[in-house]
């Protein structure tokens, strides 16, 4: 059980506290609803681009960083297709730094013509090393674009490619910021050895005068159902095939969100699920495999990826994945594998909410999809699935025509 | 609002001193030490069995890490999918790992599922029995993927670097070719195991909810009578050869950035340059405000990342800077690293850089120290040396007395150019960056 006190700035801001004594340290997490989805698909990348100019000063303050490391603290920041995620941690006595830094950079940016120069060249080394100098890193920049054709999610956080990011001006980045942040648009945890007496009136100091902004209106194209098997082959110089399978799924507050993340799990979570112990141990067939979903906000993948042994042929591969997820389609799970499951899960959330840092993240990332005390209903919601349940969901995901398979061959 | 003066940073306190929940060092009755880190919010419990069983004492390549690995794949009366079962119904979670001194197994539970879950971490630690099926599918995918890692320049840079300043057969470089992967016997797993997995090479860790039910529960499947193999007193040697030559170039032409390490054999933790050379390092290349990643980063946009660091093995140390960049800039970043390199030897470091970067160890130290699980991974490190987390405070007291004088004089006696050592790996446009001298 997490416990938190929640109130909302009259500008909209929303605030939630956490207390953990157990830590000598605070975190102020920010969240704003802003992420790859709702890019202009002629210029894709750009809120993790943004994400990196948040950093490059603010209005009042130059320098964000030194500032912050000056009294002990640290802080990063992510983006993916939903959200733009920033924390710090400080020590507990110097939260009000915290405060001041983060309210600064949501009143305005200092908007540098130097600072978005470096920034682009740095987020075009950040493409190339985790998507071009890696083997199969590119594996995203391929698998998107064939599962939606319509819908945002077609393209991966970092953008479809360098030269949208080489484009990016100035202008661009002042529109972006204006329309998409702002205290309205956040929700702030702070999280740690932290009493919301203190948090109430820091956050009325800082961010109580921040004025609050329109918001660009979001309207996202749907995704039409898919109705046939896709398929794309990249020949590529890795040293073994590996395959790729992407089925569509719904939303993340669907109602059976927590079954499909179950069945990813009975497929693979842990050394005793049934792909890696039929596929890789039994068969060797595969030298690793994985079943997982993306949980993104709207409707998400649930993917298999599999480096095959070598000397393995692709269909061969291929057929025994199907037949592990038609066994999953047709037949109920066992009571018992269900359970442990379960208690994986169970197990997880408990460790997990060892971090304070953690914590805050996911009651942000909570209340933006409807109620940050929906954490604590999480474990419940995963224990109400039943073996037909599993079943039916499965039945539903791992059809053919619900497919999308990469073929990524070595050319070796 | 009034008197809201945003440009101005809020007062605030430094971290003077660092309180770092305490380790109590106890014995099982046949002398296993156990060191426990008893607190935190959660009822869960990681214990960490610790052997003297890692690269250092092995006799060929991959044996310490297979027979580590191993552990998990059968014992005498449970499968390797059998234990897998249970192990994941009770929502526990088993790492296994061997690094150059040691190897270890650790187990993280939830506390009230522990009696169930060490009965099979000990059934794994005295009872394995080394499958051969199992033994083949791990040998496959571990050469897979190694010959996956092997396609990434910051591997092969790494590796070359390792080579240059231990020697190719030092246990702290590791290097060996994928063939070996199709040399290695089964027999030299099982017999690494019965000379190295034994009570009188072990230690304990345990952190998290630790009560005397815990403990009489190690003694009960730990302590005496109960597990009875010695390993024999064998002490090894390995001797260091760094090569003469200081650079090389790997070439790796279908790369889109070449990794740049450059670096130097230096010491361990137990030198007493060695809390100086933290700070410099720290200054150089150690952290995000650090003078490499503001320079060739946040100033030249060559890089999405610049690292420099300290590494104190057992018996010996090197520090190293690593960075990816685009190809045609590598030249041009080998020289900026040289350029804040020779800074340091010349130049002062301003009173505020030095604050500033005393002031964020410090709370760094605070934000990494803060969970008994945390403590335990410093504890680990810390006990080879004959040191315990009091290590920590102590450090951070040294720390700051540490003058820009005195870093000046670091940077003269340990990174003068003749000392360093220069690895490029990239496509064949990269050779000339290694070229580069002053």
């Amino acid at each position: 059980m997490i416990e938190f006190d929640k109130f909302t700035l009259k500008n909209g801001l929303r605030v939630i506290v956490h207390r953990d004594e157990t830590t000598p340290m605070a975190a102020v997490n920010i969240l704003y609803n802003i992420g790859a989805k709702d890019e202009n698909p002629e210029r894709t990348g750009f809120a993790h681009l943004f994400e990196h100019l948040m950093f490059g000063g603010s209005i009042n303050i130059p320098n964000y960083d030194e500032p912050l490391q000056m009294v002990g603290g640290d802080n990063n920041a992510w983006t993916n297709n939903d959200i733009t995620n920033y924390y710090l941690t400080v020590p507990k006595a110097n939260l009000e730094t915290a405060f001041w830094l983060e309210s600064d950079r949501m009143l305005s940016l200092a908007f540098s013509e130097k600072s978005l120069e470096v920034q682009r060249s740095v987020v075009i080394e950040e493409f190339k090393q985790r998507y071009f100098n890696q083997p199969y890193g590119d594996v995203w920049l391929h698998l998107r674009p064939l599962a939606y054709k319509e819908h945002p999610y077609q393209w991966p956080t970092i953008g479809k490619s360098i030269d949208h990011i080489e484009k990016a001006t100035l202008e661009e980045v002042k529109d972006f910021f204006f329309h998409h942040y702002a205290p309205n648009n956040a929700i702030m945890v702070v999280a740690g050895n932290v009493d919301t007496q203190q948090v109430k009136e820091l956050s009325e100091k800082w961010f109580g005068p921040i004025e609050r902004r329109e918001i660009q209106e979001r309207n996202l194209p749907v995704e039409p159902t898919q109705n046939e098997f896709r398929s794309k082959r990249i020949d590529s110089n890795v040293p073994f095939d590996a395959i790729y399978m992407a089925f569509h799924m719904g939303k993340r507050m669907d109602e059976d969100f927590y079954i499909i993340d179950l069945v990813s799990d009975v497929l693979s979570n842990g050394q005793s699920s049934r792909i890696f112990q039929s596929l890789v141990k039994e068969k060797n067939l595969f030298s690793s495999i994985d079943a997982y979903i993306t949980g993104e906000f709207e409707p998400g993948l649930f993917l298999i990826t599999g480096k095959l042994v070598e000397g393995v042929a692709m269909e061969t591969a291929e057929a025994a994945i199907w037949e592990e997820l038609n066994k999953m389609a047709t037949t109920k799970v066992d009571e018992y594998e269900l359970q442990k499951v379960k208690n994986k899960v169970e197990s997880s959330l408990v460790f997990s909410e060892i971090s304070y840092l953690n914590k805050a993240m996911n009651l942000a990332t909570h209340e933006l999809l409807g109620d940050a005390d929906d954490i604590n209903k999480e474990v419940e919601k995963y224990q109400k699935v039943s073996v037909a349940d599993i079943l039916n969901s499965s039945a539903k995901i791992f059809r053919k025509e619900n497919c999308s398979t990469l073929y990524y061959y070595s050319k070796k | 609002m009034k008197n809201l003066y945003r440009n101005t940073a809020p007062e605030f306190k430094t971290v003077d001193s660092v309180e770092i929940l305490p380790s109590l060092k106890h014995s099982l009755s046949n002398n296993i030490p156990v060191h426990i880190i008893n607190g935190g919010s959660q009822d869960v419990v990681k214990i960490e069995f610790i052997f003297n069983a890692g690269i250092w004492q092995q006799k060929k390549p991959l044996i310490a890490t297979l027979t580590n690995t191993m552990l998990n794949e059968g014992t005498s009366s449970l499968s390797a999918s059998e234990i897998a079962e249970k192990f994941d119904f009770l929502g526990a979670h088993i790492g296994f790992s061997a690094s150059k001194h040691d190897a270890s197994v650790t187990l993280y539970s939830l506390k009230k599922h522990f009696s169930e879950t060490l009965a099979l971490i000990a059934d794994l630690i005295k009872n394995s029995i080394f499958p051969e099926k199992e033994f083949k599918t791990i040998l496959t995918n571990k050469k897979q993927q190694y010959q996956i890692d092997h396609q990434k320049t910051n591997v092969l840079a790494k590796e070359k670097f390792t080579e240059m300043i231990y020697g190719k057969n030092h246990p702290y470089a590791n290097i060996y070719d994928s063939s070996e992967f199709d040399n290695c016997s089964l027999q030299d797993v099982k017999e690494f195991y019965k000379e190295h997995y034994t009570p009188n090479n072990c230690h304990i860790i345990i952190a998290g909810k630790v009560d005397d039910n815990v403990l009489s529960e190690v003694e009960d499947l730990f302590g005496i009578n109960k597990w009875t193999n010695q390993s024999p007193s064998i002490d090894f040697d390995h001797k260091i050869i760094s090569s003469k030559e200081k650079s090389a170039f790997v070439c790796k032409d279908d790369a889109v950035q070449s990794t740049i390490r450059i670096g130097r054999k230096l010491f361990t933790k137990t030198h007493p340059d060695h809390t100086g050379m933290q700070l410099l390092n720290l200054i150089l290349g150690g952290y995000f405000g650090s003078r490499l990643m503001q320079n060739i980063r946040e100033e030249k946009g060559y890089t999405y990342g610049i690292n420099s660091i300290l590494i104190s093995h057992l018996k010996d140390g090197h520090f190293t800077i690593v960075t990816e960049v685009g190809a045609e800039v590598c030249k041009a970043a080998v020289q900026e690293i040289f350029i804040e390199i020779k800074r340091l030897r010349e130049e002062l470091v301003p009173e505020d850089e030095l604050t500033l970067v005393k002031n964020y160890i410090s709370g760094e130290l605070l934000r990494n120290l803060d969970s008994p699980f945390a403590l335990s991974d410093g504890l680990k490190g810390n006990l080879p040396f004959g040191l315990d987390n009091t290590y920590f405070a102590q450090f951070i007291k040294d720390l700051k007395a540490v003058t820009a004088k005195k870093i000046m004089e670091l940077a003269n006696e340990y990174l003068q150019l003749d000392d360093l050592y220069l690895i490029v790996c990239g496509p064949k446009e990269c050779e000339e960056a290694v070229a580069f001298s002053n």
